[in-house]
């Protein structure tokens, strides 16, 4: 199992009437409520947490919202080039760019293209839709969200790999004349992942090949989410995918006494408080198909949020405890999912820089060794998950917790 | 007998809702649900993503052709856009134009919204904006509003706001190309505005009026951006005066 650290780079200095008046903290929070000089603090702090995971053996993830003070990464790529510079060992996983909400696939092509080759081929790339909201601070329409995402992603793949000068006159996006210089050094390109749940998308991202990144969902809606990718690949004629094509988020703290694990862990609910949003920002037109646009509206969506701190634990969305309880924990999610891509939220709010780097230590001291084993031998007869062994109906699944 | 034919809003029910049906007395009245808004068309219409194609769509559109008479152009909110967009490209099919606070023309600067997010707006903050008397909303339906209907209704709901989306995202509830022709429509129009609406505030509908060779703008009071819903019986008188006296 390949183990990420990730943080969103949170801004943990907004005062709760704040957070109130403007439903949340993201995408309509006016930036007055932002410090330069704290934020730059920031930033240095973040970077040299992932400077120390990558020393420890982690690999890194980095991701972007936009006009948040959850996140103050603001573009994945840029993002991906400063832990680059301060990194010399781990994979950088780009997860994701959000290309509906990106003005010009062919950008995105060459930055991906110039990271790839800058670092000689340390990156992996992952595109997404953008999650609900960030519909707002792009005003992209979200109708089109996901003809665009695929549409965008045959661009980058053609210019990655076409070799000529070539024009794209398409429903979305138009260009006469495309060539992106430099070519991706992993050849014909990096690995690509996806992050979503929608029926179509997982269908598609099985077809591709491409790695499957379920976010903070329940096992069981994991689970469910790769056997749908799984029975797909499969009927597809591809051979049946291994545990490097999923991927699984959590929040994660480990600390030497359950106790203390429990109580600086608290601290990572920061990210499943219940929405505030807007049911137009939460379920922006056309984003969803009308039947799960209903189910969020009803509240049968999202049911991670309203979930208790201890019954996060037991379902392993939190990963917090001792070492061996956290150990367990992953073998569990590896039993029931099949996951061989671990990314550990190891940070949210106000959790401080010596409880990140103290948790990192101890993780990479004590679980990583214990699991990285994990995926290794897959074609072990007795999991659970293996397309042969798993008799269960293909379901569909709603959608993960965020927005 | 003439027609009247009436361009229907975002988030209202179907038919000769309201005034609409008081109309009906004197006036062959055809209220056509908008492709993408529960109607045979709607896979079709999956395709079209600008008001534009609406107005070519309807100016195509059997319902008025052969018209009954003369035949008078209505719209109200988006269906006033609609009109708009009509009216530039045939005035001459029309005998008059009827609007109520139409989207669809901008006329402030850019830091300045024309209209309200009804793309965005929670429904109790739609009718809170657009009704003069909140709690005597009807004949509304919106993503969650009424409360208590069936999943049903709400996922009809959730399409209309994805068609309305399809044609209005971007640029927001307005077609940049729209002002530069309104010296086109010289067919006599009234421009009607409730005094309490506030998703396209009245003084949008005077501005707008302003820009049209013989318009009249006329604002109703106790009235916001439903009129026709809200006051009935003072939008029939209004609008049944103008259609008979142009229509002589």
């Amino acid at each position: 199992m390949k183990l990420y650290h990730f943080t969103e780079m949170p801004y943990p200095y907004i005062a709760p009437e704040a957070e109130e008046a403007n439903r949340g903290l993201k995408y309509f929070m006016p930036n007055r409520y932002y410090d330069p000089v704290l934020g730059h603090e920031l930033y240095q702090r973040y970077l040299d947490e992932y400077e120390l995971a990558d020393e420890l053996g982690f690999d890194l993830m980095v991701n972007e919202h936009h006009q948040s003070a959850s996140t103050l990464q603001v573009s994945a790529t840029l993002s991906a080039a400063s832990v680059l510079h301060r990194t010399r060992r781990g994979r950088v996983l780009i997860l994701g760019t959000p290309l509906p909400h990106r003005e010009s696939p062919i950008r995105v092509a060459e930055e991906i293209a110039y990271l790839d080759s800058v670092s000689g081929g340390r990156i992996d790339c992952g595109f997404v839709r953008g999650v609900q909201g960030e519909t707002f601070p792009s005003n992209q329409n979200p109708v089109h969200n996901l003809d665009m995402f695929i549409e965008a992603h045959d661009l980058i793949k053609k210019a990655w790999t076409s070799g000529d000068v070539f024009s794209w006159e398409g429903r979305h996006y138009h260009y006469r004349y495309v060539s992106v210089w430099p070519r991706p050094y992993q050849q014909p390109h990096p690995p690509i992942w996806i992050s979503g749940t929608s029926t179509r998308l997982v269908e598609w991202t099985a077809r591709h090949g491409y790695t499957l990144c379920n976010l903070l969902g329940t096992y069981d809606d994991t689970a469910t989410s790769f056997r749908l990718y799984r029975r797909t690949a499969v009927a597809a004629g591809l051979p049946e995918p291994g545990p490097d094509r999923f991927a699984y988020m959590a929040l994660c703290h480990v600390a030497p006494t359950e106790a203390k694990a429990r109580e600086i862990g608290r601290k990572l609910i920061y990210y499943l408080k219940p929405g505030k949003l807007r049911l137009g920002a939460a379920s922006p037109p056309g984003y969803f198909p009308p039947a799960s646009a209903v189910a969020a509206l009803q509240g049968r969506l999202g049911a991670v949020r309203r979930m208790s701190y201890e019954d996060l634990i037991d379902a392993g969305i939190l990963l917090i405890g001792t070492p061996d309880q956290v150990t367990a924990q992953i073998h569990r999610l590896y039993e029931q999912t099949g996951a061989g891509h671990l990314i550990l939220m190891n940070h949210a709010g106000d959790m401080t820089s010596n409880e990140v780097r103290d948790h990192l230590t101890l993780f990479a001291k004590d679980v990583m060794p214990a699991v990285t084993a994990l995926g290794a031998d897959w074609h072990d007869k007795d999991t659970t998950w293996r397309v042969d062994n798993d008799t269960t109906p293909v379901q569909a699944v709603l959608s993960s917790a965020l927005s | 007998m003439s027609t009247l034919l009436f361009l229907h809003d975002a988030d209202v029910l179907p038919g000769t809702i309201g005034a609409l049906g008081l109309l009906a007395d004197d006036l062959h009245v055809a209220v056509p649900r908008h492709p993408g808004f529960g109607t045979p068309l709607d896979d079709t219409a999956q395709d079209w993503d600008s008001v534009a194609d609406l107005a070519q769509h309807y100016l195509s559109d059997p319902v008025t052709d052969p018209p009954h008479g003369p035949l008078h152009l209505a719209g109200a909110g988006f269906g006033g856009w609609i009109a708009l967009e009509m009216a530039v490209r045939a005035p001459h099919l029309f005998t008059t134009l009827t609007l109520v606070s139409p989207y669809g023309v901008k006329l402030s600067g850019p830091t300045e919204p024309d209209f309200a997010d009804i793309l965005l707006l929670d429904p109790t903050e739609i009718v809170e904006l657009g009704w003069a008397e909140p709690t005597a909303c009807h004949d509304l339906r919106m993503p969650g509003y009424p409360p208590g209907l069936t999943d049903d209704d709400y996922e009809r709901a959730f399409a209309d706001r994805a068609a309305l989306s399809r044609y209005a995202w971007k640029p927001f509830l307005h077609d940049p190309r729209l002002r530069r022709w309104l010296h086109l429509i010289t067919m006599p129009t009234l421009v009607i505005a409730g005094t309490h609406d506030r998703l396209v505030p009245p003084r949008h509908s005077a501005a707008l009026a302003d820009l049209l060779p013989s318009a009249r703008f006329v604002e109703l009071p106790h009235a916001g951006h439903y009129p026709y819903l809200e006051r009935p019986h003072a939008f029939h008188r209004e609008v049944r005066s103008f259609l008979i006296g142009e229509a002589q």
